[in-house]
């Protein structure tokens, strides 16, 4: 034990050190407050929808369809009409982001100008706004026939859940490695097997991820309903007509001056609220799962 | 160089023969003017230092390159009778006659049985019990049927690294393709996994024709009855296991295999 290696300060203080830290606490400090004010706003907005919403949320809210004020209605259509159009949009998108995110990914590389047109398509329709959406689809599917429908409303939100389920497609195929399709391709594969039969099966929960993610974000659109499915009083189930949904119906009774549509309209984004909820728990159940 | 071993020339015939083979990835010109024989059912260890061009070589015999734009080879790669660097080639029928292995474990998103089964629905109509008795059958081959018999429907992933490379090599195998390759099949294994696949090879030549990239100098020695060495693209010498190791004839494989550089 002669002589050890010491540093020429040894445990003296550190000014420097000193320094650093204290930087390091303000940056952390930082960070904390603001997470704690996103906690604030998310957690008010939740407890004023709650107060609010749960005094209108009943039995005949959810089991009655609308109707005149103080005719103890409800949001029964609308909660139905807002399943429809939401099923029926994910139904239309779903097939056509996949194929598109999946071509993105697998055939569309760097030098192909085509796909990098599509991917730039893509993403520009992601941040349209979503009114825009509404007018394009009044003019193409709503004015040349003469009428609202919900066909025109679920193609509306459609074509807004589109972008999202091609983006989380490629992006999750990019991550499988590919290690996995050269072993698919050094079996015998043809490549589109390799595609379904790998690539798509390992990348599946983040897949299906995204389109939970795209039914969770179209669920709540109102805009592009506005001037495509309309509304409607009464029960309608046909596609070719005007269609209640939700969101619209929190539009046109929130700002109603008749006490109990108020409420209506509160307990109705309870509800839609409380479904978006239920769909990202869903994600997180599936993703884990995965 | 041109000297033939005597227990190489006890099999004259050659599954693999690679004649002026020239590779590029884009404009660089990564392997140059090889040729080398790849004598039946014997093991041919190809050794070099990192990007020396051996791996590039292996993935020439399975077209493996096709899969990216911008990658070409040039010259024959006679397999049966045929170049299999013909623009017309059915790639799928050669990757099932030329199989081939990674450095890393893949196992495929699906059971241990499917794994199996998977290369096997592609390229032939089996009934079940057929399926049942193939899967078996190749699985008893590496030495992971007692391991895996009571978990077949069990996710492959969850097998142990050791383990998954040897479920890839019966995957490999169960084509029965003629021609095995091996991408440094251990490099990520622990040393009694390295030692059970290299047990695995020995038994395996004696059906398939095998091919085997490997940095493992020991390993070379262990498992080859031929060995190649490449040093920056170009194939400096090919001889028995043998003599490789204990008197080479080029002074860079000398260099190498003393571990002077490399």
């Amino acid at each position: 034990m002669s002589e050890t290696v010491v540093s020429t300060t040894g445990w003296k203080p550190n000014p420097r050190a000193a320094r650093r830290r204290r930087a390091d606490h303000l940056a952390t400090a930082f960070g904390m407050v603001m997470a704690g004010i996103l906690v604030l706003v998310l957690a008010s907005i939740l407890w004023t929808l709650l107060s609010r919403g749960l005094a209108g949320l009943s039995a005949a809210a959810i089991m009655k369809p609308m109707g005149p004020p103080g005719s103890s209605s409800g949001l029964a259509n609308a909660i139905v009409g807002s399943l429809i159009q939401t099923f029926m949009a994910l139904l239309m998108a779903t097939p056509l982001g996949l194929g598109c995110g999946i071509y993105l990914s697998e055939y569309g590389t760097e030098t192909n100008k085509f796909a990098s047109c599509v991917r730039f398509v893509s993403d520009v329709l992601m941040s349209v706004p979503s009114i825009l959406v509404g007018l394009f689809v009044y003019q193409v599917l709503v004015a040349p026939f003469g009428h609202f429908s919900a066909l025109a409303g679920s193609v509306a939100l459609a074509i807004l859940a589109v972008p999202i389920i091609v983006r989380t497609t490629e992006d999750m195929l990019r991550l499988v490695p590919t290690s996995m399709r050269e072993a698919g391709a050094a079996l015998g594969a043809t490549r589109w097997r390799v595609t379904l039969s790998l690539c798509l099966r390992s990348a599946k929960t983040g897949v299906l991820t995204g389109i939970l993610l795209a039914l969770a974000r179209v669920s709540g659109e109102t805009a592009p309903l506005l001037f495509t499915s309309l509304g409607n009083q009464n029960w309608s189930f046909s596609l070719n007509r005007p269609m209640a949904s939700l969101p619209v119906t929190i539009y046109q009774y929130a700002g109603a001056s008749y006490e109990d549509w108020v409420q209506l309209a509160w307990a109705g984004a309870l509800l839609v609220t409380m479904g978006v909820l239920a769909i990202n728990i869903a994600v997180r159940v599936s993703a884990r799962r995965g | 160089m041109t000297e033939t071993d005597p227990q190489v020339a006890k099999s004259p015939e050659v599954a693999l023969a690679v004649r002026n083979l020239n590779f590029y990835y884009g404009e660089n010109h990564a392997l140059h003017d090889i040729s080398i024989d790849f004598p039946a059912r014997r093991v041919t260890a190809m050794i070099g230092p990192s990007g020396c061009g051996k791996s590039t070589l292996l993935r020439v015999f399975n077209r493996m390159y096709d899969l990216y734009p911008g990658q070409r080879a040039t010259g024959e790669v006679i397999f049966d009778g045929r170049n299999v660097l013909e623009r017309d080639l059915d790639l799928n029928i050669l990757r099932a006659r030329v199989g081939m292995v990674f450095q890393k474990p893949t196992p495929f998103p699906m059971s241990i049985y499917d794994n199996i089964a998977f290369g096997l629905r592609l390229h032939e109509k089996l009934n079940k019990a057929d399926m049942d008795a193939r899967v078996q059958d190749v699985l008893t081959r590496v030495a992971l049927w007692n391991e895996v018999r009571d978990r077949l429907n069990a996710p492959a992933s969850g097998l142990s690294g050791g383990q998954q490379q040897r479920l890839c090599i019966a995957r490999s195998i169960a084509t029965r393709p003629e021609v095995l390759l091996l991408d440094e099949p251990t490099s990520a294994l622990d040393p009694i996994s390295t030692a059970r696949i290299e047990e695995l090879l020995d038994e395996l030549k004696e059906e398939f024709t095998i091919a085997i990239v490997t940095h493992n100098m020991q390993q070379a020695a262990r498992c080859a009855d031929q060995v190649a060495f490449f040093y920056m693209g170009r194939l400096i010498e090919v001889d028995s296991a043998d003599r490789m190791f204990t008197n080479p004839k080029q002074q860079q494989t000398q260099d190498y295999i003393t571990g002077r550089f490399g």
